[in-house]
């Protein structure tokens, strides 16, 4: 096999496999830099699938689609916020019970959808001259959708807003220090409320490429853990939107990898490849670069109660 | 001897009389979502065209049961009033043989399994013979000689299935190559998708497999590449593209067994050895890209078009060999078998003998991979 075509499929499917989990982790980010984890993110990928399904099926409109599965995402996420910033709810019991809600609720509301084909799904674009490049025209410019490159957009875009604006300084202080910030005058609850709901709009819009794009149909349970490896992705980007773009990449040429690879490496190992990987990851970034930025947020996963330490 | 046969078979008869007025209630054990438009998807497909039916059964069932929790929706079920039982998953086979055991009076169906009880019968159909059908006409139409095969996991099954299919290719075309991507799952999407691709940047053409989702038949309909369906008619999903396929009919199975158990001839007592082991010729799988279509009518003539050389029938067109070799093994008295010797696996070593057929014991503990499979193969001996 010449290296070419090996460049070409790895690069390619990296990408179109890594777009749900970009949106994903980018979403997760900003609920978890403001001091919120959301293990629900599955929940809400599979509601955001199924609801870009069924409504691009009604009305042959995949934008549309994903537009409502970004709402969808984002008034499951808004439960979520409920719990866990107004009633102080534990976020881990929150998180894990949207992700069964949604995985239950989507496969109730799916009934009688699947097994149907999609007419209409989301067109891959082939961009004009860039496409035409020897090798990384195919790599880079062929078989991908819009979100592919409106998740990179997005993700410089969410780094600037995190640490070049006031907002960012904000929604970041709320994560590390919520009664430091609160002293300051910022509203911790808004600002927890709208980083949560946005992880869920996010969350939804990746969850709809994957019934819209990536495979234009619908089954039940079709997100198939993509959220919990979302989860992980999250850590392994340390927190910050630029990371979580080669993160979620790299895990789609892995993910690939392991299938292409299987010729020459037990399929048992390869299989586990990714997550060992990722395992591999988590436990090296406890150690080493202690860098302020590898850290958690300091009030992650800590409900905030004005006037409590 | 006549007068004692119809003395038995009046016997019968009043036993079935006596039996007719009772109502079954029937319950069905799922491993996965009804929804997964695969395994589970095909059984309860099944389970409401033989509820709809008859009117002396009513049928209820449970989905997405873990395999180490089946005993427990067993207890439920029995509360609930079921008479008999169908678990529907390989892995629900020794808690269905303990529920066997402790509730003597309910009568149980295990799919795929091979453990009996005297109140536990055992069920399956098979696709291999379809599979055989469906690697000829593949074989016909790949123009770079590499088949593409996402399957689930590397047991017996499958491996059945692969062997079958590459002999169908291989009669067609000698040369060409069934490759072999395993995703270690029977459900999900992505890893079918992946692997899918993985095939197509080998250089693959036309795609089978042995999985639980439709991903396969749309993935290569995207790249314009045929495939064949599997489990439940796929032909919707990519009507250009779906050459054919294997479709099950499970309710031909639970339609024979519900009712005998209604005439009074399956009884708790008398299960021990009741094992369908149903293929084509009882109707329990079909081949074609949906029912009532064998062939894509697309590709009927590219299959007119390629001619092979079979020993017994000479020059034939692919398009007529699969409805020769369908008929044969599609016929009560069976008198073709994919499997009939000499077959050698790809090591080179003779495994059926010239003018043998692999036995039901040889078929369905199956690990060697036959010549013509590329590719890793878990536990090939």
């Amino acid at each position: 096999m010449d290296i070419a075509s090996w460049l070409v499929s790895t690069v390619s499917r990296a990408l179109a496999f890594g777009v749900p989990l970009l949106w994903g982790t980018l979403g997760e980010i900003y609920a978890e830099r403001a001091g919120v984890v959301n293990l629900g993110v599955e929940g809400m990928m599979i509601l955001g699938a199924f609801t870009a399904f069924a409504v691009t099926q009604s009305t042959g409109q995949p934008g549309f689609g994903l537009l409502c599965a970004a709402a969808i995402g984002g008034i499951a996420a808004l439960v979520h916020a409920f719990m866990t910033v107004t009633l102080r709810a534990n976020q881990y019991v929150s998180g894990l019970a949207l992700s069964m809600f949604g995985l239950g609720l989507a496969g109730l509301l799916g009934r009688g959808w699947e097994g149907k084909p999609l007419g209409n799904p989301l067109p891959t674009l082939t961009i004009p001259g860039l496409s035409k490049i020897p090798v990384l025209g195919a790599m880079l410019f062929q078989d991908q959708t819009i979100l592919t490159y409106l998740g990179i957009f997005l993700a410089f875009l969410l780094w600037l807003l995190l640490f070049r604006t006031r907002w960012g300084v904000a929604i970041r202080s709320v994560g590390e220090n919520p009664g430091t910030a609160d002293a300051l005058g910022i509203n911790v609850t808004l600002v927890r409320y709208l980083c949560v709901v946005f992880g869920g709009v996010l969350a939804g819009v990746g969850g709809g490429y994957l019934s819209v794009a990536y495979r234009p149909s619908w089954t039940e349970g079709m997100t198939a853990g993509m959220g919990w490896i979302v989860i992980a992705l999250t850590i392994f980007a340390s927190w910050d939107p630029l990371q979580a773009i080669w993160g979620a990449f790299f895990f789609g040429a892995l993910y690939h990898l392991s299938y292409r690879l299987q010729t020459y490496l037990s399929p048992e190992l390869l299989k586990l490849m990714p997550y060992l990987f990722a395992i591999v990851v988590l436990a090296a970034s406890g150690f080493g670069t202690a860098r302020h930025r590898r850290r958690a947020p300091g009030a992650l996963g800590v409900p905030y109660v004005r006037g409590e330490r | 001897m006549k007068r004692i046969l119809s003395v038995v078979l009046a016997v019968v008869a009043l036993g079935a009389l006596a039996f007719s007025a009772e109502k079954i209630k029937a319950g069905f054990i799922y491993v996965g979502p009804i929804g997964d438009y695969g395994w589970s998807h095909a059984h309860d497909v099944a389970r409401r065209i033989v509820d709809e039916k008859f009117d002396w059964l009513e049928t209820v069932y449970v989905e997405s049961v873990p395999e180490g929790e089946v005993e427990t929706y067993i207890d439920q079920l029995v509360r609930q009033g079921c008479n008999v039982i169908f678990t529907t998953s390989f892995g629900f086979m020794d808690g269905t043989l303990a529920a066997a055991q402790r509730y003597p009076n309910v009568i149980f169906a295990h799919a795929s399994g091979f453990k009996r009880w005297a109140n536990m019968a055992t069920y399956m159909a098979d696709f291999y013979q379809v599979y055989y059908l469906n690697g000829l006409m593949a074989g016909a139409l790949t123009k770079t000689g590499k088949i593409g095969y996402v399957a689930a996991f590397p047991i017996p099954e499958v491996k059945r299935h692969i062997n079958a299919f590459t002999i169908g290719v291989r009669t067609v075309n000698p040369n060409a190559e069934v490759h072999v991507r395993w995703i270690y799952e029977w459900f999900n999407p992505a890893a079918a998708k992946e692997a899918t691709e993985a095939l197509i940047a080998e250089g693959c053409d036309v795609f089978a497999f042995t999985e639980d989702s439709p991903t396969v038949v749309q993935v290569a309909a995207e790249k314009g590449l045929p495939s064949f369906g599997h489990y439940s008619p796929m032909y919707d999903f990519a009507p250009d593209y779906v050459v054919s396929g294997q479709i099950v009919h499970w309710e031909k199975i639970y339609e024979d067994f519900l009712v005998k158990i209604h005439e009074g001839l399956y009884t708790n007592k008398n299960l021990a050895h009741v094992d369908y082991w149903w293929l084509l010729a009882q109707g329990a799988v079909e081949v074609g890209a949906k029912p009532g279509m064998v062939i894509n009518p697309k590709y009927e003539e590219a299959l007119k078009a390629k001619k092979v050389n079979v020993p017994g029938l000479g020059e034939v067109s692919v398009y007529d060999l699969v409805f020769i070799r369908l008929n044969q093994m599609a016929d009560p008295g069976i008198t073709y078998d994919p499997f009939q010797g000499p077959v050698y696996d790809r090591k080179g070593q003779l495994v059926v003998p010239e003018g043998m057929w692999l036995s039901y014991d040889s078929l369905i503990t199956m690990e060697w991979a036959v010549a013509g499979v590329v590719g890793p193969w878990p536990g090939e001996p």
